[in-house]
């Protein structure tokens, strides 16, 4: 069958076809229905959605991020207004855009448009099968650009990293209920991921590196700054308590938490 | 069309008998296509009423595709001095009235969440003859559109330096104008005390020269001149 060469300039038929005809996200989910109900019903009334996503297309999505989306986030304030963010990923949902446009926008037009590489990175968690969503996003927990989020509690800072894994590792993001992927070492396991190569060096020497320093640290050796200097990403977490003096973005515990996990799991065979 | 039955104004030709009845054949046959077309369109009506669906008149290839808003709607532009509505203003009031017109469908709204709406809406599209179908982009189409505004990023951020230079340069024109001017004023306060001082000193030094009466002392000098010294009986003061 022919592909139409054509979208609907609203959204009616997109959520008409609510498990019906209309055809799925490639990991098996009805785009329709991957938000929540209540952030759909507040994304099509506001007045954004209907001013800014109507009648656009692939390309003017990519107008629209850069006009409009200097901050992300699902739902904010006391009215619990949708972010352009939301709206514009919901937009996505029903372009339903290709593999070809999805790299255009994360990586040619995501190193010049920051917010359009997270909108992307999230659309694609949101719809793509597990492993294309590790390899996808993987690379880009090396972005280390600052990015706005606002929230029901207000306004945080937070980093393209840090969002990045909060996509791989929360199962809520943006008042967006994440689907439940399966963990990179069962996916390496079953062989359809290879073991990540951090562009740092080998993760087991570098982990191997840390412990024995820890070792050390523990027998007595109290200069703590040389210790964190030779972990692998000490730059990046001296970069993050910054904020966390601050009080804002996540807590810094949950960060930390979140990226021994991943440590752990690249160990695993 | 008007080619084949030849201009209304032009001259009548000798065939013209045959351009009457060839007119009358056209004209039977177009009312026959125009009645069927209407008979198709009552069956239509019929048939999206009794399925619970709004009838549309079905496109007949002259539309145009949809396509997205350029920019935010300037509502300005568009607002009359009053925007004020009478309250219970029904939606989309027949006519141009207070609020948000739509001279399309000649259909006034009360505020611009209903008007955006009404943009988007199916009889509006078809009043303005688009077919609420929008062109998909290929991913050679979406690089351009990033190049595009990629560059039109840095040309803003460009404007944006030369404006700040400008204006960092207009700065510094007007501080050294300041400069300028009070140097004017510390000169111009020298030159008044320079002055000052020299017609303080001008007195003084006339005041000296009044003393010494004109012709009073000249023998004086004349002697002095002549190498005689204290030899008068007059002393100079
Ligand atoms: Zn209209």
């Amino acid at each position: 069958m022919k592909k139409s060469e054509f979208h609907r300039a609203d959204e009616k038929r997109f959520l008409d076809e609510r498990g019906s005809s209309g055809s799925l996200a490639p990991n098996g989910l009805n785009p329709a229905t991957i938000m929540e109900k209540a952030v759909r019903e507040r994304i099509v009334d506001c007045y954004f959605y209907k001013e800014q996503c109507f009648g656009v297309n692939e390309a003017d999505i990519v107008d629209r991020v850069v006009e409009h989306v200097d901050f992300i986030g699902g739902v904010y304030g006391t009215v619990q207004k949708p972010t352009p963010f939301i709206c514009l990923a919901f937009k996505l949902l029903q372009l339903a855009p290709s593999d070809a446009i999805l790299d255009e926008y994360l990586r040619f037009g995501g190193e010049k448009f920051k917010y359009l590489r997270v909108l992307t990175a999230f659309y694609i968690r949101l719809t793509r099968q597990d492993k294309d969503v590790y390899q996808w996003l993987e690379p880009l927990l090396e972005d280390k650009r600052k990015l706005k989020r606002k929230g029901r509690a207000g306004t945080t800072l937070t980093y393209v990293d840090v969002f990045i894994d909060d996509l791989l590792t929360k199962d809520r993001v943006c008042a967006t209920s994440l689907w439940k992927m399966r963990k990179r070492d069962i996916l390496e396991d079953l062989e359809m991921l290879e073991p990540r190569v951090s562009p740092l060096g080998n993760i087991e020497d570098l982990l191997e590196e840390e412990e024995d320093d820890e070792v050390k640290k523990e027998g007595g050796d109290d200069s703590d700054g040389s210790v964190r200097s030779k972990t692998p990403d000490s730059g990046l977490d001296s970069n993050h308590d910054k904020i966390d003096v601050d009080g804002m973005g996540e807590s810094r515990s949950s960060r930390s938490r979140s990226r021994s996990r991943s440590r752990s799991r690249s160990r695993s065979p | 069309m008007s080619n084949n039955k030849g201009s209304a104004y032009g001259q009548a030709a000798s065939d013209t008998d045959f351009r009457k009845t060839y007119d009358l054949d056209e004209y039977a046959a177009k009312a026959k296509e125009r009645e069927a077309a209407e008979k198709e369109e009552r069956k239509a009506r019929w048939e999206a009423k009794m399925a619970g669906k709004k009838y549309y008149k079905p496109l007949d290839g002259s539309e145009t595709l949809t396509t997205a808003r350029n920019a935010t709607q300037d509502f300005s532009r568009m607002v009359g001095t009053s925007t004020l509505v009478p309250a219970g203003a029904g939606v989309g009031k027949r006519g141009r009235g207070a609020g948000f017109y739509c001279e399309a469908c000649d259909l006034t709204f009360k505020d611009n969440l209903q008007w955006i709406e009404h943009t988007n809406s199916m009889q509006h599209q078809r009043s303005i003859g688009q077919t609420g179908e929008v062109r998909k982009a290929t991913a050679a189409d979406v690089h351009a559109r990033i190049v595009a505004l990629w560059e039109r990023q840095q040309e803003r951020e460009r404007e944006q330096v030369v404006s700040l230079k400008e204006r960092l340069e207009v700065r510094a024109e007007e501080e050294e104008k300041e400069r300028e001017e009070k140097r004017k004023k510390r000169k111009e306060a020298e030159e008044r005390r320079r002055l000052e001082k020299e017609t303080a000193l001008k007195v003084k030094t006339e005041y000296g020269e009044d003393v010494r009466v004109e012709g009073e002392h000249d023998e004086d000098d004349m002697m002095a001149a002549m190498g005689f010294t204290g030899f008068g009986t007059t002393t100079k003061k």
